[in-house]
């Protein structure tokens, strides 16, 4: 039996004990999400479109799917949805001008010898390939982190009517703050396994700390590790003002 | 300017010593990278001037058209014995740059100087690699800034929690490098110990909360690991292709267990220290909660959670293949063949992390529950 069925088969079950019908809903929302990637590849390979405009229509897809579907459309997933899009169109500007700057785009030298096979002359272009991974792999931690903040804003209005915009802004903030460690941890640990077996490879490569440091992988990885914590971070202010603009605008 | 004068009045001494000393941190760290030629040994040269000498359309077998640039470009020599110099350069690059750079005025590489210039006065030289520690530590300082920003103390911990278990990870796989013979899942093991406790601390501080959570954190990642370990071996890992570890000269699939382990770690102890902070919350604010009840809002709480986390560690794992599938499907390879080569190893991960998500929620339910139980016979 294929080991990746009986895993995923696994988690299927896991869930729907655990997690009932959302349990499901979220194993779905899995394959739907596994699905919105496969088709922005696809249409990644054409070279006359723009994979930064693909990449902001799968984060829009993705974000619905996770807020949308795994909850349900309500004010608190509508607010979450909204700072998602805003803090990925955000990071997305400062990113493209990063991977053009720091030119980490494509395969490093290290790799390139398993590839030999491939013709790399391909007509697309993996700058903005690269800018496109990058958001792609915090895409999740933005949302996750969004609904986070937005729900028990919502709770805290609901429970304090009389509070102003700036108040319910400050609450969450500081919601915002306690959440931002186990957020940037969640995504430090997923990358350091990911890179675990190219860690152990520069090791035994015996770069130098200069080589290391100016190493096309080693310093993709980097970036998007960095990448990843400011975004997790950057979406904290944006779903704070963005929840307590829209809440407290409707009371009035 | 006013209102930075302020928010500096508004500061304590020690807030005020501690913006100072990182402003000195950062300028000192930005002068040095922009001035640090001479701490390489390799010569670096900055570009001074392009010209594009040549340009073709092409196209490979596959019918994908792309362009070749030839660009020649004079540098200046920046480090060495050749310090001040001009440099000529050739650059070939494509337009879609997978493996190749379009240099521009500004930019700065390293390079091999060519010998054989027999009394030429011209130097020429290989281009080798761009150098990119300025850039890096300017991204390392907007993380900085925009944590500290932001997250106040918790950005503070965040950036410690991060340097510090990178320095855990960097240490057990030296100590697994020096003696191959050495277990790595055993070193993981221990190195997931350090890195539960750490972080929970740095998190959530010395309180009953962290203890359930870091228990939960340790029994979630292990049951976990147990359950991918005798999924792999009844299966006897059909369906998952090894090739991209290939590289490494060491046993891959134990390296690939073993970033399993690490991978889910961070999932893991969110979701506990998720349970066991709001389960603690309910108990403090009614203290005769039934242990029903806490069961019943714990499980609601886990239902919220399980579907985001275990999509953060989807994306987290699966988006760094985007640019493989891309040249798998270019050069014309089957697209079930794409996604086994390319795939198979990350979809292991995300859903290994996925049932450690998952089970982590009972598991720090009822880590939870046992605590709170000891403090009420306590009482």
């Amino acid at each position: 039996m294929n080991a990746l069925v009986l895993l995923a088969a696994i988690l299927f079950i896991l869930m729907a004990l655990i997690g009932g019908k959302k349990g499901v809903r979220s194993f779905l929302a899995l394959f739907f999400n596994f699905g919105v990637l496969m088709i922005t590849v696809i249409f990644m390979n054409d070279p006359n479109l723009n994979p930064i405009y693909l990449t902001l229509i799968a984060c829009v897809a993705i974000s619905g799917i996770n807020l949308f579907y795994i909850n349900e459309v309500n004010s608190k997933t509508k607010t979450a949805f909204i700072s998602t899009i805003i803090t990925t169109v955000i990071l997305l500007l400062f990113i493209i001008v990063i991977t053009d700057k720091t030119m980490i785009q494509g395969f490093g030298e290290e790799e390139i010898e398993e590839l030999g096979m491939f013709s790399l002359y391909i007509g697309v272009d993996f700058v903005k390939i690269a800018a496109s991974v990058i958001i792609m792999s915090t895409i999740g931690a933005i949302t996750d982190a969004a609904i986070a903040i937005s729900s028990p804003m919502r709770e805290i209005y609901f429970h304090n009517p009389n509070l102003s915009r700036k108040e319910l802004f400050a609450s969450g903030l500081s919601i915002g703050r306690d959440i931002l460690g186990t957020s940037t941890n969640t995504l430090f640990f997923a990358f350091f396994g990911g890179y675990l077996a190219l860690l152990i490879w520069f090791k035994d490569l015996h770069y130098s700390m200069g080589e290391i440091v100016n190493s096309k992988i080693f310093s993709s990885e980097m970036v998007t590790i960095l990448i990843a914590g400011i975004s997790v971070t950057l979406v904290i202010p944006i779903t704070a003002w963005i929840t307590a603009y829209f809440f407290v605008k409707k009371a009035n | 300017m006013n209102l930075i004068l302020n928010f500096f009045k508004k500061m304590t001494l020690q807030h005020k010593l501690f913006y100072i000393i990182l402003l000195l941190c950062f300028l000192a760290s930005i002068v040095f990278v922009y001035n640090n030629y001479t701490f390489y040994e390799r010569p670096i040269v900055k570009v001074i001037e392009v010209s594009l000498e040549d340009e073709t359309e092409m196209e490979d077998g596959l019918e994908n058209k792309d362009t070749l640039f030839t660009q020649h470009i004079i540098g200046e020599i920046k480090n060495g014995e050749e310090k001040g110099s001009l440099i000529h350069l050739e650059n070939e690059y494509s337009s879609s740059k997978a493996y190749d750079y379009e240099f521009r005025v500004g930019n700065e590489l390293f390079v091999t100087i060519d010998v054989d210039n027999k009394g030429d006065t011209e130097l020429t030289g290989t281009i080798l690699e761009v150098k990119r520690d300025k850039y890096l530590l300017i991204v390392a300082w907007i993380f900085i800034f925009i944590l500290l920003i932001v997250g106040k103390k918790q950005g503070l911990y965040s950036i410690f929690s991060l340097v510090i278990n990178a320095l855990i990870l960097s240490y057990a796989l030296d100590l697994y490098l020096d003696k191959p013979d050495r277990s790595l899942l055993m070193i993981c093991s221990i190195g997931i110990i350090f890195f539960t406790v750490i972080s929970l601390l740095l998190v959530n501080g010395f309180n009953e909360k962290t203890y359930s959570a870091i228990i939960a954190t340790l029994l979630g990642t292990f049951v976990s690991l147990a359950v991918a370990y005798l999924v792999i071996w009844l299966t006897a890992g059909e369906g998952l292709r090894y090739e991209e570890l290939q590289f490494i000269t060491r046993p891959y699939k134990t390296v690939f267990m073993a970033g399993l382990f690490i991978g889910s770690l961070g999932a893991v102890m969110d979701v506990a220290i998720t349970m066991s902070s709001s389960i603690f919350s309910l108990f403090e604010k009614n203290n005769k909660i039934s242990v029903k009840a806490l069961v019943k809002s714990g499980l609601e709480i886990g239902r919220d959670i399980m579907g985001t986390m275990t999509n953060i560690l989807f994306f987290a794992y699966i988006s760094g293949s985007i640019p493989l599938l891309i040249l798998y499907f270019k050069n014309a390879s089957p697209f079930g063949f794409t996604l086994n080569m390319n795939l198979s190893l990350e979809l292991a991960r995300a859903l290994a992390g996925g049932i450690g998500i998952v089970l982590t929620i009972p598991i720090g339910l009822y880590t939870t529950i046992f605590f709170i139980s000891r403090k009420r016979a306590r009482l």
